[in-house]
């Protein structure tokens, strides 16, 4: 049983882990058909682990309802929301717009209810920023200093209204503000970000050395 | 005084003026050496052709490379360029795969777009014509059979990187030590213990955020490693977890890895499958739902830790408003600014991937984070000797110098 | 004094939500018409490189952007689909993120309303269906397009359209252009771009703008568009005003009151330091 359930998935991990590493230095078609054929199998594999999401969604939605746990109101909704888009969608053939160029259902879903609602989601951020904003540039420190400076510089910088309170206050310096958040992106902003990056990416190599190398084995579940 | 004869005296001018007795132009010379091999290192589909330089009598013409497949011949035109274009010099490989020869010019003639690539090999004759106006001149034709290469050795510096790094990295757990090795307090993983222990005081949930990643994401599998061992100081204290998931792949393994720390800590009444539940794989819909289940449970800690977007801040300014302790990680760089404002603990980039490490104290996961800092070390390194050599080859104008530095750290 | 400047440093965040919906909201009913001078290099470069094209070459538009990013990104897409189509370049729009096919359909309904009623489908653009699996369609896109652009989106073939004509893969196109909000672009760079020395420019959300800085300066990208302000100055470049500019105004009062707030906080924290 211990071969079934730590050995063989070890040895697939390993043999696909170290293939698909050496893909990499094998330009040819047979390796990239193999990294195509990984692709393929992760997307079909996705796809049924959708349905296995789907499930789970509605197994525990259904048992909050059937406790009228707190808050199953919610719960309720998540079938109505499901069958509303779900239906047009089937209705409409999964086509948005008809053949007369007339919106569908679908469509009319998508464009008026799912768009919308990102939208909004997405414009929440605005709001959340502003507020943090307030509290995050506060001058506690040399460092929050320059933070600060920098933060402000790039601000202003980014919209004509900034640009023209720079010219009339600053602009006999000569100098633009746009130059200056240019100097800020190309210098100190990607020093920063390569130095994260090549971090990241030596974390990364390490992890992923561990996993095919049977080091980490969290994510096996019971050895 | 008789006139002389005007015609007569006209005509040998005529004669000589006229197109068909005009000088010639000067035929355009061939060009010379022309030889056609596989492109070395390639997936197919492409040859090396290769020729001595035309000199200056073909000043101001064009070359043009037909290409005929034997098995159905047809000639076709693949490309075309000036006659001075391609100097061998000039062709994108590194030193150690490619030696350049004075005089000569090389060009990697893609094939594929004309005759498709196969899985075998293929045999192509390929021809070039000198141009110059009403003027051309053809080479003949030279076979070259094409195929796919098994290795690319311009990743030559890459493949050794690559292969250092894992000696190292075996060396390094071969000589794992019973005894701890010194690890820098990471303040963000510190902070674990007093967060469960706030929950578990105040008897609200604990929220745990793998992120938008797949399972496929290094970020991910670093976070389900984390919530492994959140897990099981959670099955300790018997504190309530929930774990809501975007993928339900991840979603399936999380699973397993908090089922498995509530067997290891001997606490399996406690287990509850429905702790790490799916809620959606569209982004925006998955922050909306975890916001207000956060918002109207007010869980006591909250962490969100594995790969974010745009999300990040919507997650972490609604716990941050339910006075929830927050402990955040990613390894997105443009969203470690909102973690940063709205967490109280950040774990950056790669502190994330050594918390495995750092929280099981295991002497073999612990060894491999010297792996890491050898990485590092030799980054370091290679970025100031690099610096320094490009530097004094720009300042005694020594290009060789700066063409091997250059081509040795560069991914092809 | 000194409890009214705690109480302001304290200050309840719906107020400065209700303060920010106020700002946002009077340009759009009454706009202020900022005049937007001060244009982006890397936006001007992708505008240079688009009018340095010949006639008649191929662009290869990536929408993959969903409906969350659709007020930073569309502007943008229209923007440039409007560019190419009036320098009469064929445009070829592709996706390979599901929630992009509405914004398509949009785009695809006013190119012959609004955008360019001269231009035909088939002959001067294409609209190809959507394809999972971004890493596999990019390596094709390399090699063969037809192999997973057979058919257009409306099941029509594309290898004889006159639109397609001579394009067979990446190598035959002028310029390729991703606008996206997620990492697609630096898929396009790894598999495209770097892979077939294909050029690749790219229209991302303002917050990720900072991060493609590495890539503009090795040159592995020929220009990028940033956000709302990215679509405004390209709607500047090419002389058509829309969506991104009229935008404009509310970004601006937005970051004037980002300002002031970072600002006066900082002053009420020095005054009662000393108070």
């Amino acid at each position: 049983m211990i071969f079934i359930k730590k050995h063989i998935p070890l040895f697939i991990c390993f043999f696909v882990g170290v293939l698909t590493l050496g893909s990499y230095y094998v330009p040819n078609a047979r390796s990239e058909n193999y990294l195509e054929m990984m692709n393929k199998w992760e997307n079909i594999v996705a796809g049924f682990a959708f349905l296995l999401g789907l499930m789970s969604l509605f197994y525990s939605h259904f048992h909050k309802i059937s406790r009228k746990a707190p808050g199953w109101g919610y719960s309720l909704f998540v079938y109505v929301g499901f069958l509303l888009v779900v239906v047009p969608a089937i209705v409409s053939n999964g086509q948005p717009m008809s053949l007369t160029n007339e919106m569908t259902s679908l469509g009319w879903i998508y464009r008026f209810v799912f768009t919308s609602l990102s939208g909004t989601m997405f414009a929440v951020l605005a709001f959340y920023i502003v507020s943090t904003a307030y509290r995050a540039f506060r001058i506690k420190s040399p460092q929050a200093f320059v933070l600060f400076a920098a933060a402000f510089i790039v601000i202003l910088g980014r919209v004509p209204l900034g640009q023209m309170m720079w010219d009339g206050l600053l602009g006999w310096t000569g100098y633009q503000v746009t130059d200056v958040i240019e100097w800020l992106m190309s210098v100190p902003v990607v020093a920063g970000r390569r130095g994260i990056m090549i971090g990241i990416a030596i974390g990364g190599i390490v992890t992923a050395l561990k996993i095919i190398f049977g080091i980490e084995r969290q994510y096996m579940g019971k050895d | 005084m008789k006139r002389p004869p005007i015609i007569p005296l006209i005509l040998p001018f005529l004669f000589l003026t006229s197109p068909s007795s005009a000088a010639k132009p000067s035929p355009l010379p061939p060009l010379t050496g022309f030889t056609a091999a596989d492109m070395p290192g390639d997936a197919g589909g492409a040859a090396l052709l290769r020729w001595d330089s035309p000199g200056e009598a073909a000043e101001g013409a064009a070359i043009e490379v037909y290409a005929s497949d034997t098995a159905k011949p047809g000639w076709v035109k693949i490309a075309e360029f000036p006659a001075s274009a391609h100097p061998e010099k000039d062709m994108d490989l590194p030193f150690w795969a490619w030696r350049a020869a004075p005089g000569r010019h090389a060009l990697a003639a893609d094939t594929s777009s004309a005759f498709g690539r196969p899985d075998g090999s293929q045999e192509i004759e390929f021809k070039l014509r000198l141009v110059k106006g009403a003027v051309s001149s053809e080479t003949d034709p030279v076979k070259a059979v094409i195929n796919g290469n098994w290795f690319n050795a311009s990743r030559l510096n890459n493949l050794v990187l690559m292969l250092t790094i894992v000696v190292v990295f075996f060396w390094t757990v071969s000589h794992a030590k019973r005894k701890g090795l010194f690890i820098r307090r990471i303040a963000g993983l510190d902070a674990i213990d007093e967060a469960i222990g706030r929950a578990t005081e105040m008897g609200r949930p604990i929220y745990y955020s793998t992120g938008i990643g797949s399972m496929s994401m290094v970020p991910t599998i670093a976070s389900t490693s984390i919530l492994g061992e959140v897990a099981r100081k959670v099955a300790q204290y018997d504190t309530s977890l929930k774990v809501p998931h975007f993928d339900p792949i991840v979603m399936t393994v999380c699973k397993e890895v908090v089922k498995q720390s509530y067997l290891e800590m001997e606490r399996p009444d406690s287990y509850r499958d429905d702790t790490n539940f799916f809620v959606s794989q569209d982004q925006f819909s998955f922050a909306a739902s975890v916001d207000a289940m956060i918002h109207r449970e007010k869980p006591a800690a909250c962490f969100f830790i594995g790969h974010f977007m745009a999300e990040s801040l919507l997650l972490a300014e609604v716990g941050a408003t339910t006075g929830a302790i927050q402990i955040a990680g990613t390894e997105q760089e443009s969203q470690l600014p909102f973690f940063f404002t709205s967490c109280d603990y950040t774990l950056i980039g790669e502190e994330l991937y050594a918390a495995g490490a750092y929280l099981s104290k295991e002497p073999m996961l612990m060894s491999t984070l010297k792996v890491q800092d050898f990485g590092k070390a030799f980054v370091m390194l290679a970025v100031v000797t690099g610096s320094v050599l490009l530097a004094a080859g720009a300042v005694f104008s020594w290009e060789p110098l700066m063409r091997i530095v250059g081509q040795l750290f560069k991914a092809y | 004094m000194k409890n009214a400047l705690e109480k302001f440093l304290k200050i309840d965040r719906r107020l400065i939500f209700l303060a920010l919906t106020v700002l946002l909201f009077a340009p759009i009913v009454r706009p202020l018409g900022l005049p937007n001078k001060n244009l982006g290099k890397d936006v001007v470069n992708v505008y240079n490189y688009i009018e340095n094209l010949p006639e008649r070459s191929f662009v290869m538009l990536s929408l993959d952007y969903d409906p969350a990013t659709r007020p930073e990104l569309h502007p943008q897409a229209v923007a440039l689909i409007k560019h190419a189509l009036r320098r009469n370049l064929r445009v070829g729009i592709f996706t390979l993120n599901a929630g992009a096919t509405g914004m398509i359909e949009d785009i695809a309904a006013r190119i012959p309303s609004d955008i360019a009623p001269d231009k035909v489908y088939g002959r001067d653009y294409v609209i190809m269906p959507f394809q999972p699996n971004p890493v596999a369609v990019m390596t094709q896109l390399g090699i063969n397009i037809y192999e997973i652009y057979d058919k257009d989106r409306n099941g029509n073939p594309t290898k004889d359209m006159e639109v397609m004509k001579g394009v067979k893969s990446v190598k035959d196109m002028g310029l390729g252009i991703c606008i996206t909000g997620t990492a697609m672009l630096d898929y396009y760079v790894a598999y495209v771009a770097d892979k077939y020395k294909f050029p690749m420019a790219g229209g991302v959300t303002a917050v990720s703008q900072p991060g493609y800085g590495p890539y503009l300066q090795t040159g592995q990208l020929k220009g990028l568009i940033g956000g709302m302000k990215g679509a405004a100055d390209y709607e500047t470049l090419i002389k058509d005003l829309e969506k991104g500019t009229s935008g404009i105004d509310a970004l601006s009062l937005a970051h004037v009151l980002v300002i002031v707030l970072i600002v006066t906080s900082n002053i009420i924290m020095l005054v009662l330091k000393y108070l």
